[in-house]
């Protein structure tokens, strides 16, 4: 569901939404997205002063935790924007 | 647009007609309450309930038959609170008693999009706000439920970040500015009551012990609140210094 957040704003902010791509990748402390822009569209989701991705990070860390297999520990989500 | 107007003796049973005759999830639709039914006096004057229901999500695939009937179950599952162990599933619910414009509906159909995703089970309360102390005419969204505290964070920052994305993708879709403010649990209603407070007292205590008072630093919505309370106040002047998060406003005596 963090990958699905992360792409529905990253594909409302650019230009050319066909080449948003979230990739996640789950550790056992943390889970990484990889979000990719086209080159133009970068700023539009780094934002000024990173603000927009900073605001991104925030909404992902306020959301409830994700319980697998019953494990309660939370795990870090990480947003990568390359 | 879709949109349809249902009767029925009660709010949740025109919901769910409504929502039959769309053919729509309780997601799907913003639910405007027209009328609250009444009952009248020994049947004079009753009214049924009214409620205007817009599609904004996509309509269901074609279902089997048997649909309609289980409707009314899933309704009532959707908009109950969940038990505390059960794990938020993204239900949102829209009350608006005011016709919406195009601002407000774009900007509730991105919350609830982003709020969806976030897993968050809430209410979104919609006002318009044509007043105050010179701000300009905006919509408030305020998000209630449980758990919603989460969506504030430490001095509204989180609250802000939401915000901040609203406004973003609303005015990419307007392509205009999008005067939408989201708020949660009231929090920022209240704290503008509270800053609006602060800053007369802080004003009087300026003036009485003729010294510069120094806010805590805040963001520019609220910096804004400080200024505009003051404004016609012809003992002391404000002012911000400090640079981004570390902005605070000075009330210099005059």
């Amino acid at each position: 569901m963090e990958e699905q957040l992360v792409q529905y704003i990253a594909e409302n902010l650019v230009s050319h939404p066909d080449q948003v791509r979230v990739n996640r990748k789950d550790t056992s402390r943390n889970v990484v997205l990889e979000l990719s822009v086209a080159p133009g569209d970068m700023g539009r989701v780094i934002g000024r002063n990173g603000r927009v991705a900073n605001s991104i990070r925030a909404l992902l860390r306020a959301m409830p935790e994700q319980n697998e297999r019953g494990r309660e520990r939370r795990r870090r989500v990480i947003l990568e924007i390359e | 647009m879709e949109m349809i107007e249902v009767t029925a003796n009660s709010v949740d049973a025109a919901i769910s007609k409504g929502l039959s005759q769309l053919n729509a999830a309780p997601a799907d639709v913003m639910v405007e309450v027209l009328e609250e039914p009444n009952t009248g006096l020994f049947g004079f004057g009753a009214r049924e309930a009214r409620v205007r229901l817009v599609l904004i999500g996509q309509r269901k695939a074609a279902e089997p038959e048997g649909y309609p009937q289980d409707l009314g179950e899933e309704f009532d599952q959707a908009y109950d609170e969940p038990p505390d162990q059960e794990p938020a599933t993204g239900a949102i619910t829209v009350v608006a008693d005011v016709e919406l414009d195009e601002d407000a509906t774009v900007g509730v159909e991105v919350l609830e999009e982003l709020l969806t995703r976030m897993r968050i089970d809430a209410q979104i309360n919609i006002n318009r706000s044509d007043d105050d102390e010179g701000e300009d005419p905006h919509w408030m969204l305020n998000i209630t439920g449980k758990r919603i505290n989460r969506l504030i964070g430490r001095r509204g920052e989180t609250l802000a970040s939401l915000q901040h994305i609203v406004r973003l993708i609303c005015s990419r879709k307007l392509e205009r500015r999008a005067n939408i403010i989201i708020d949660a649990e009231g929090y920022k209603t209240g704290r503008s009551n509270r800053l609006r407070g602060l800053a007369k007292r802080m004003a009087k205590q300026a003036v009485q012990q003729g010294r510069t008072i120094t806010l805590e630093p805040m963001q520019p919505s609220e910096r804004r609140i400080i200024h505009l309370t003051l404004r016609d106040n012809e003992d002391v002047s404000t002012q911000s210094v400090g640079e981004g998060r570390a902005r605070k406003v000075t009330i210099v005596p005059n």
